[in-house]
């Protein structure tokens, strides 16, 4: 037997009864360095219900239901479980109490079957530690049934889809029956069968009196699942109210998004040419899943969307970063079908990259250096040094993109975060930049440099370069680009250009709205 | 079947078929009774050192200290007298507290510290030997004939080293059906996942250390008792041995995948080229390099196999 945590609670209050509070956090704060993720949030978790956790990307809700599940620790606030306070240090503390998360991302161990995974931590065994196989497999089974799933338990969790992962993350917590169960975005990778027997899962454990949180960037399952709402936005609570009747979809916006009407315009003067770049039903993996879309020369564009809709994988493919499964790219009047990065560097289309750090840099070496490394990639002749060519790029980049640096010798890595991008992206000066793609490009920059990245890719613009550009902030989109294309799903869902270019429009696109 | 495959021992067991065919023509009386009886006394420290290599990188560590350990161990059992230990049971006893003590430095190190275990034990592998030497500077010194007559005695019928491995495994097998056993693999596996299970990273890689110097400390014992005298260089081989071992029987040096069978395997291959390249009357100074040659074409042949089962 699975130990059921302590005091399960008891009989659901019946309708029209004010259930009472399960979980109560107060003021609750964290800082990451620098970075505010929470603060000063409160959450109220009434019991047998389900409460829908709202927010834009960053807002702080996957640090919340962390907190919350144990995984870290609040820097200030208070939580009470129960009535008692809530002080637990580890995911083992929190499970003994009966909490328990489902994440978004399923952590699972890749080599082991699904029905280990599915009781890793909360293996059920025989007195000596010895496990229960048979007792493991049939629960596992039991609890994937109950979410409509007949997955093979004896698979490795590695091989199954990321659907499949999914069901898997969400068995886990179920196995462990819980009194407070967090589901942070568990329906992003499912089906729409799956998510009516997940629903169906969560009204069974909510009539037994068991609490859900709830996170998705779906306000239709929002509406469909859940009796209170809570709406976060730069990691504090934005608005909670408890649902009567239909959501109203532009009030959770207007929260989640802050003013929207209070955004700033500012363009440059650009003369817009002839296409340099078109995509016809582009497919890549998983993620990107037919993309149409045209790039002018001159031309800034904005690619928007939640965060995992493919954008990243979009560009990378393009860049031919990632292996292209499908449709036709065509560079100019050619059809291009890039195997590495260096065949479409040679034509003039280059990436700055996703993850800066990892993708984009080589953090011990000099600024200097960084910038060369493009020049000395594409030398015709790579056992000649052209240190003086070198030595002048560096010198170029630097004063044309300002960064501040003690110079061209200065470790990379000691850089501002913004001016570290300045260097991935100065490094493309040593070619002719036809297509500059960036990969969230400000993500973890101050608002200064984030807007002289945005001078520079202006100024690129103007000379001739055609950039397309992913944020995952939808407001700088808004304010630099001339056409805004919104992903979902791997598809482009929604474009949007002049006056329709709003961010109502675009989040309500980002939802899949649009589409459906 | 397809569980063989997973485990990617297929490949090695193949690759055990040839050497032993290969070592039959080569060594007479290769199927003899004594011969094998010999050869299994002389291949059981290694097996052990490689199934304790084994659960280490199960948990997604590594060891290279193991050598020495046995070094050092060996080395206090042929300093110690063995009347203040009260006979040769004591002595074993000793073997295994210190082999425990060693196990949890460096389980302590790489765990509590942080240390990244390649470097760590490479640095406690050379503090081992220092204090080997220090007790036995020169070969020498002296074990009592009890232990050896312990190791080369039978249970009913059945080799003591004999019996020692098949309890090494027994242990083993048990440990894959254990809370602990999975729980090292699963931290192995993806550490990330596994805290997030609520299972303690830390305690369960100090657990593997623990277990598998358990079964340094009785390679220790079985070479002591072979040789009957110290040698602060006596387990110098098995380090590397034991890491080549492991990945010849299909345990990923990344953690988390593997069986202890395809360590045991890994350990007679290994064992047996030795035996092979003995027995084909190559030159002494060529000896080694041979060695290396058939490791290499081994390691290669496995990675290659490894790569296409991972693709079908």
């Amino acid at each position: 037997m699975l130990s059921s945590p302590e005091g399960l609670p008891a009989a659901p209050p019946t309708d029209g009864e004010i259930a009472p509070p399960l979980l109560i956090a107060r003021g609750i704060t964290k800082h990451f360095g620098g970075v505010v993720a929470l603060a000063g949030v409160d959450l109220t978790l009434r019991q047998g219900r389900v409460l829908g956790l709202l927010g834009a990307n960053g807002s702080g809700k996957s640090t919340l239901s962390r907190i919350i599940a144990g995984e870290l620790s609040s820097g200030g606030g208070e939580m009470h479980l129960a009535g008692a306070p809530l002080r637990h240090a580890s995911p083992q503390d929190a499970a003994r109490l009966g909490i328990v998360i489902a994440h978004q991302h399923p952590s699972l161990a890749p080599d082991m079957p699904v029905w280990e995974n599915v009781f890793l931590g909360a293996e059920l065994s025989y007195a000596g530690g010895f496990i229960d196989r048979a007792k493991a497999r049939r629960r596992t089974t039991d609890v994937l049934s109950e979410l409509g799933s007949r997955l093979d338990i004896a698979a490795p969790a590695g091989t199954l889809t990321a659907a499949g992962q999914q069901l898997v993350e969400i068995a886990r917590a179920l196995a462990r029956r819980p009194r407070v169960l967090i589901l942070d975005e568990p329906t992003a990778a499912l089906a729409a069968a799956e998510v009516g027997h997940l629903f169906a899962a969560i009204r069974r454990l909510t009539e037994e009196g068991v609490s859900v949180i709830f996170i998705s960037h779906r306000l239709a399952e929002i509406d469909t699942i859940c009796d209170d709402i809570l709406v976060m936005r730069n990691g504090r609570t934005a608005g909670a109210w408890t649902t009567s009747g239909r959501l109203d979809e532009g009030r959770i916006l207007s929260l989640m998004t802050g003013d929207p009407d209070a955004v700033l315009r500012e363009m440059g003067e650009r003369r817009i040419g002839e296409p340099v770049l078109r995509l016809e039903g582009l497919r890549a993996g998983p993620a990107v899943r037919g993309v149409d879309l045209e790039l002018r020369r001159s031309e800034i564009v904005g690619l928007a969307g939640l965060q995992g809709q493919g954008q990243v994988e979009l560009l990378e493919a393009i860049a031919g970063d990632r292996r292209i499964d499908g449709g036709t790219l065509w560079h100019k009047d050619r059809a291009v079908s890039p195997r590495r990065p260096r065949d479409m560097i040679n034509r003039g289309i280059c990436l700055v990259p996703d993850d800066r750090r990892r993708q984009g840099l080589f953090s011990g070496e000099t600024v200097g250096e960084n910038i060369g490394y493009v020049l000395l990639a594409l030398a015709p002749r790579p056992w000649h040094l052209p240190a003086e060519k070198l030595a002048a790029l560096a010198t170029r980049a630097i004063r044309r993109l300002l960064i501040k640096t003690d110079g061209p010798d200065q470790t990379v890595s000691a850089l501002s975060g913004g001016n570290q991008q300045k260097v991935v992206i100065g490094k493309w000066l040593a070619t002719d930049v036809e297509v500059m793609l960036l990969s969230d490009p400000t993500k973890g920059v101050d608002v200064h440099a984030r807007s002289e990245i945005y001078a520079i890719i202006g100024e690129l613009a103007q000379a001739g370069t055609a950039a397309l550009v992913f944020a995952s902030d939808v407001q700088e989109l808004l304010l630099h680009c001339d056409r805004i294309l919104v992903m979902y799903e791997g598809r482009i869902v929604e474009e949007l250009s002049g006056d329709a270019m709003t961010e109502p429009r675009v989040m309500t696109a980002a939802f899949g709205k649009a589409a459906g | 079947m397809r569980a063989l495959r997973y485990t990617g021992i297929l490949p090695s067991l193949l690759m055990l078929v040839v050497v032993i065919a290969l070592n039959a023509r080569l060594q007479p009386h290769f199927f003899g009774l004594p011969s094998l009886e010999d050869n299994i006394a002389t291949l059981t420290p290694t097996i052990l050192v490689c199934l304790a290599q084994a659960v280490i990188v199960l948990s997604g560590e590594l060891d290279l200290s193991v050598g020495a350990g046995v070094s050092l161990i060996n080395c206090l059992l042929a300093t110690v007298p063995i009347s203040a230990v009260g006979g040769p049971w004591g002595l074993m006893g000793l073997a295994l507290l210190l082999a425990l003590a060693l196990g949890a430095i460096n389980g302590v190190i790489v765990t509590i510290f942080g240390l990244p275990s390649l470097i760590a034990t490479f640095a406690t592998a050379a503090v081992w030997f220092g204090l080997a030497l220090a007790l036995i500077p020169q070969p020498g010194g002296e074990l009592d004939q009890s232990v050896g007559d312990l190791y080369s005695g039978t249970v009913s019928g059945v080799p003591v080293p004999l019996f020692i491995v098949a309890g090494a495994l027994l242990i083993w097998t048990l440990l894959g059906r254990h809370r602990l056993g999975r729980r090292i693999v699963a931290v192995g596996s993806n550490p990330a996942a596994a805290f997030q299970a609520g299972i303690s990273v830390l305690r369960v890689k100090l657990a593997a250390y623990l277990v598998g110097w358990l079964l340094v400390g009785l390679a220790a014992i079985a070479i002591s008792a072979q040789t009957l005298s110290g040698d602060a260089r006596v387990g110098d081989t098995y380090t590397l041995t034991s890491v080549a071992a492991v990945v010849i029987g299909g345990i990923s040096l990344a953690g988390g995948r593997g069986t202890p069978w395809g360590a045991l395997v890994g350990a007679i291959v290994l064992g047996i080229v030795s035996n092979v390249i003995y027995f084909a009357g190559i030159p002494s100074i060529w000896q080694e390099f041979f060695k290396g040659i058939v490791i290499m074409s081994a390691l290669g042949f496995m990675v290659l196999e490894q790569k296409r089962a991972a693709v079908a």
